[in-house]
C-alpha cells in the first residue's frame, strides 16, 4: 500500500476490518507482526516499524485517533499548546495557534473552556486543530465522523480538506462514510478482513467498482 | 474581643501559608500524577533535619539551607519514582503496593532520623525567631511571617512553571491520557519523573519553614499527613489555586477554633468542614 506525497487517501472499510490497527501500526502504538512501514519526510527517508510513537510523532506524523483522545480536564488552548510540544513545532506555536483559530472560529470561542465540556463536534474540530499544532506533513486520521451529525460530517470533511491544502499535508484517512470520504480522497482502499481488496486509483473508480457497491453500499 | 478575633484571623493566615508549602508536593503528586505520595511529611522532616544540621554546623539561613538542599531532594525524588514506576507502576499495580511503598519509606525515613539525631526536638536559630511586626494591633511573629512568605514564593512559581511552560502543561495532562501524551511526542513517564522530584523538592523549603516555626523531633510528620491530603482533596484535585485556598482557610479554621473554643477542637472544625465541603462540592473547591 502507498499513500504519495500530497494526496488525500481514504482507508475504506466497515467495522472490524483493520482500518485502525493499520493506523496504530503505522504510529507505533502496535508492532506489525510482518512487513515494513517507511515514510520519505521532507526527502529524508524514515523506517517507522520499529521506532516508538514519540519517535514517530517527532518525524512528522500526526494522528487523529480514534474517539479524539482530548485531555478532558484541560482547556481548549491548553489541549492546543501541548498539541505543539516537539521542538520543530515549538517554533510555529503562534502562527499555527493562529492558524487553527481562523479554520475553527468556533475553538477561538470556546479557549478557555474545558475540552471535556464540548459538543462532540467540538470536539472534533480540537482534535483536528490539536494535530495540526504539532505542525506535521503526514497526517492520518481515523475515522473523523464517529458520533457526528450528517451536517457536522460534511462540515468536518471539508475542513479535512481545507486543512490539507493549505499546509500543503498527505493525508490518510480511515473513514466508513463512503460518499462523504471519496469527496476529498484523490484515491483509496478498501480493507476487508485486514487485506487491501481493492486500489481505487481515482474517486470514479472507487465509485464505480462492484465489490464496494456490493459488499459496503449494499446496492 | 475584636483584637482577639483579628489576631486569630492573622495567625491563621500566616498558619494556612506555611499549610500550603506542606501540601504544595503533594498537590502535585498526589493531585496531578495520582500518586499517593504516604512518605511526604517523612521528607518534610528529612528536610527539617538537613536544614538543622546545616544552620547548626555551618551556621546557614534556615531559608537558605533549604534552598541549597533543593537539588538534592529533586535527585532523591527522581530516583524514588524511578523505583515506583518499574516496581509498581509500570505493572499497573500501584494502587495498593504503592500505598504501602510509601508507608514503607515513611517508617524507614522516621528511624533514621531516629538513629541518626534521636529523639530530641530539635531547633534552628536566625534572626527572625523571636522578634515580631504589629500591624494595628495585629501581631505578626516574624518566624510565621517568613515561612509564610517563602511558601507564597514557592507555590507562585510552580503555578507560573505549570501554566507557562511546555514541561508543566504535560504535567496537568499527564494523568488524563497516556496515549494521547504520546501522539503529542510527550513521554509520560518522563513527565511524571520531573513532576514526582519536583513534589520532593518542595519538601526541603518546607522543612525549612517547619523548624522555622517549631522545634522538630522524627516522628512529628505524621501529625500532618491527615491534614495535608485535607487541604490537597478540600482544594480540589491538581489546582494550586484551590490548595491555596483550602490552606488558609483550614488555617483560619483551626485558629479560630484554638483561640475561642480550645486547641483540642481544632482537627475536628477543619475535617467537619472538609466533609461538609466534598458533600456540596465534590471536586473541591477549585477542582476542575
Amino acid at each position: 500500500m502507498e499513500v504519495r506525497a500530497g494526496e488525500t487517501v481514504a482507508l475504506l472499510g466497515t467495522n472490524g476490518n483493520g482500518k485502525s490497527t493499520l493506523m496504530k501500526c503505522i504510529m507505533g502504538m502496535l508492532r506489525p507482526q510482518s512487513g515494513r512501514i517507511v515514510a520519505t519526510i521532507e526527502g529524508e527517508t524514515h523506517d517507522l516499524t520499529h521506532l516508538t510513537t514519540e519517535e514517530i510523532v517527532d518525524r512528522g506524523v500526526a494522528l487523529v485517533p480514534e474517539g479524539r483522545r482530548l485531555f478532558p480536564k484541560l482547556t481548549v488552548e491548553e489541549n492546543l499548546f501541548l498539541g505543539a510540544f516537539r521542538s520543530t513545532a515549538r517554533a510555529a506555536l503562534q502562527r499555527n495557534l493562529d492558524y487553527c483559530y481562523e479554520i475553527f472560529p468556533r475553538l477561538r470561542e470556546r479557549r478557555s473552556q474545558l475540552a471535556g465540556s464540548m459538543s462532540g463536534g467540538e470536539q472534533q474540530m480540537l482534535a483536528l486543530a490539536r494535530a495540526l499544532m504539532s505542525a506535521p506533513k503526514i497526517l492520518l486520521i481515523d475515522e473523523p465522523s464517529v458520533g457526528l451529525a450528517p451536517v457536522l460530517v460534511q462540515r468536518t470533511i471539508d475542513k479535512i480538506r481545507e486543512m490539507k491544502e493549505q499546509n500543503q499535508l498527505t493525508v490518510l484517512m480511515a473513514e466508513q462514510n463512503f460518499t462523504q470520504a471519496i469527496r476529498i480522497a484523490d484515491c483509496g482502499y478498501v480493507i476487508v478482513h485486514g487485506k487491501i481488496a481493492f486500489d481505487g486509483k481515482s474517486p470514479e473508480e472507487l465509485n464505480n467498482n462492484e465489490l464496494i457497491r456490493k459488499f459496503y453500499l449494499g446496492l | 474581643m475584636f483584637g482577639l478575633l483579628v489576631n486569630a484571623i492573622v495567625a491563621g493566615l500566616l498558619l494556612g501559608g506555611f499549610y500550603a508549602a506542606v501540601s504544595v508536593g503533594l498537590a502535585l503528586s498526589f493531585g496531578m500524577l495520582d500518586i499517593a505520595n504516604l512518605a511526604h511529611p517523612a521528607f518534610i522532616i528529612l528536610g527539617s533535619f538537613i536544614v538543622y544540621t546545616l544552620n547548626i554546623d555551618f551556621g546557614v539561613d534556615p531559608v537558605v539551607a533549604g534552598v541549597l538542599a533543593l537539588p538534592f531532594f529533586y535527585v532523591l525524588g527522581s530516583a524514588i519514582y524511578q523505583i515506583y514506576y518499574y516496581s509498581f507502576e509500570r505493572r499497573g499495580e500501584e494502587a495498593l503496593r504503592g500505598l504501602a511503598f510509601f508507608f514503607g519509606i515513611l517508617f524507614i525515613t522516621e528511624v533514621a532520623l531516629i538513629l541518626i539525631f534521636g529523639v530530641d526536638y530539635r531547633f534552628v536559630t536566625a534572626p527572625y525567631i523571636g522578634p515580631s511586626l504589629y500591624i494595628g494591633n495585629a501581631e505578626l511573629p516574624l518566624r510565621m511571617l517568613v515561612p509564610f512568605m517563602v511558601s507564597i514564593v514557592m507555590v507562585g512559581l510552580l503555578q507560573l512553571f505549570l501554566s507557562k511552560t511546555f514541561i508543566g502543561r504535560a504535567i496537568l495532562a499527564v494523568s488524563q491520557d497516556d496515549l494521547a501524551l504520546k501522539l503529542m511526542s510527550i513521554r509520560p513517564q518522563r513527565i511524571k519523573n520531573i513532576a514526582f522530584a519536583i513534589s520532593i523538592a518542595t519538601a526541603s523549603l518546607a522543612g525549612a519553614c517547619l523548624i522555622i516555626i517549631q522545634p522538630v523531633e522524627p516522628s512529628i510528620g505524621r501529625d500532618y499527613i491527615g491534614r495535608v491530603f485535607a487541604i490537597v482533596v478540600l482544594g480540589g484535585m491538581g489546582s494550586f489555586p484551590g490548595m491555596l485556598t483550602a490552606a488558609m482557610l483550614i488555617g483560619v479554621m483551626e485558629s479560630l477554633t484554638a483561640t475561642f473554643y480550645g486547641p483540642s477542637w481544632s482537627p475536628a472544625v477543619a475535617f467537619g468542614f472538609l466533609l461538609l465541603t466534598l458533600a456540596i462540592r465534590p471536586a473541591g473547591l477549585m477542582g476542575r
